[in-house]
């Protein structure tokens, strides 16, 4: 346990390929020997934020991404699913297995990354949210299989069907909040590196997917601002925002820029080390020792 | 962290200039700076922030601050030259919807003769 410094959470929060730019976040804490105390992770931020955990580097963290995140994981429809949607009564439709695209694919592959690894064993605490389907609650994941927890925390609606996980049907994180500062604050961290990404708005929408996409955008960055700028106020950690900036676009599946995303995570991170190195010596001699 | 404090008689408006990092290390200075000037009844505020490369939450509760306390007093706190960097922060908090930017000082300080502060 770290004492006489401050508590350092890094929040990785929703953003699809987009969130490897925690690996440059990384490299740079890692070059500048701040340790994290806890690593929090929504949706596919939290597959970074189970790499971390896990005492991966951040080479070998870009290299299972790239193996891991890549656009057959959604594929293989799941025609039972397709066909309920369109007759739910005649084929019963069932909730807990909705989703139109198979599952199977990314459940092996988590599985390979994480093997029946469990939270609570992780070298770096770490936390990972999804969203209780009955009531939309943020539910916060600190024990059990990483693998399970991480396929929770990405359960895209309508692509990916929900997990049930004691007893919760379980959906995308980021539904109830795409950026969760919250997590790290509840658990004691006083300095929050909070990297989160605002969904993209489509070019064009000609089809109920993108139109789908769309409204999901809109929704999540207005609940992003909400929860972002509530937490910042109202409690007395400190959040230090980090928003890297991509000028190429980067699709959802664009896992051959990951080099290019940790680049520009980098370069984001470096912005804010003076600062961070200043906060973290203050802290030194004002925080008294555990 | 430097702040300069400016006073535009003219249209009753005072200019904050305040150059380096608004965050935890700093937003106590910033306030005080600011409070004093709301103590002394110039509640007509412009923060220029083109010399400001950052802000975290500290720094964002320290707007928020200025801002409550400004309109309290029948006044308003608006922010100038907004780097990209801030600016990022801002929006991600969603500052950008309650408080007032201009791109530059001088539009800053008009906008207070365009209506009543």
């Amino acid at each position: 346990m770290n004492t006489n410094r401050a508590r350092v959470a890094l929040v990785i929060g929703s953003g699809s390929v987009k969130c490897a730019a925690a690996i440059g976040i990384q490299n740079v804490l890692t070059r500048e020997g701040i340790g994290l105390d806890m690593v929090v992770g929504c949706s596919a931020g939290s597959i970074f934020a189970g790499l971390m955990a896990s005492g991966h580097s951040g080479e070998t963290a870009a290299r299972m991404t790239a193996q891991l995140w890549t656009k057959e994981l959604t594929g293989k429809r799941n025609t039972l699913a397709l066909l309920q949607a369109v007759a739910p009564r005649l084929l019963r439709f069932d909730v807990a297995r909705f989703g139109l695209r198979d599952d199977k694919l990314i459940r092996e592959r988590l599985k390979h990354v994480f093997g029946d690894s469990r939270i609570e064993d992780m070298g770096i605490p770490l936390h990972v949210t999804a969203t209780d389907f009955a009531n939309g609650e943020l539910v916060v994941l600190s024990h059990g299989s990483v693998a399970d927890a991480i396929r929770a925390s990405v359960a895209l609606p309508f692509a990916f069907s929900p997990v049930r996980i004691d007893g919760k049907l379980l959906i995308d994180g980021f539904l109830a909040d795409p950026l969760p500062v919250s997590v790290a604050m509840k658990h004691g961290a006083n300095v929050i590196i909070a990297v989160g990404f605002e969904s993209p708005y489509q070019e064009s929408v000609r089809s109920p997917g993108r139109f789908a996409f769309q409204l999901s955008s809109i929704m999540s960055n207005n609940l992003l601002k909400s929860r972002f700028g509530f937490h910042s106020l109202a409690h007395h950690s400190e959040v230090i925002a980090i928003i890297p900036e991509f000028k190429q676009r980067v699709r959802l599946f664009d896992t051959e820029k990951i080099g290019y995303i940790i680049e520009e995570g980098e370069r984001a991170a470096e912005e804010q080390l003076p600062y961070l190195r200043d906060l973290l010596a203050a802290a030194r001699t004002a925080l008294p020792q555990e | 962290m430097e702040i300069a404090i400016r006073a535009i008689s003219e249209f009753d408006v005072t200019v904050i200039e305040i150059t380096g990092s608004v965050d935890s290390l700093t937003s106590e200075k910033l306030i005080g700076a600011l409070n004093d000037q709301l103590e002394q009844d110039r509640v007509r505020l412009v923060a220029d922030l083109s010399g400001v490369e950052y802000t975290s939450s500290a720094g964002l509760r320290a707007l928020l601050i200025t801002l409550k306390d400004a309109r309290r007093r029948g006044g308003d706190f608006r922010l100038a030259s907004v780097r990209p960097p801030v600016m990022r922060v801002l929006e991600l908090s969603g500052f950008t919807s309650i408080l007032s930017l201009f791109p530059d000082v001088e539009a800053a300080v008009a906008s207070f003769t365009l209506r009543s502060a």
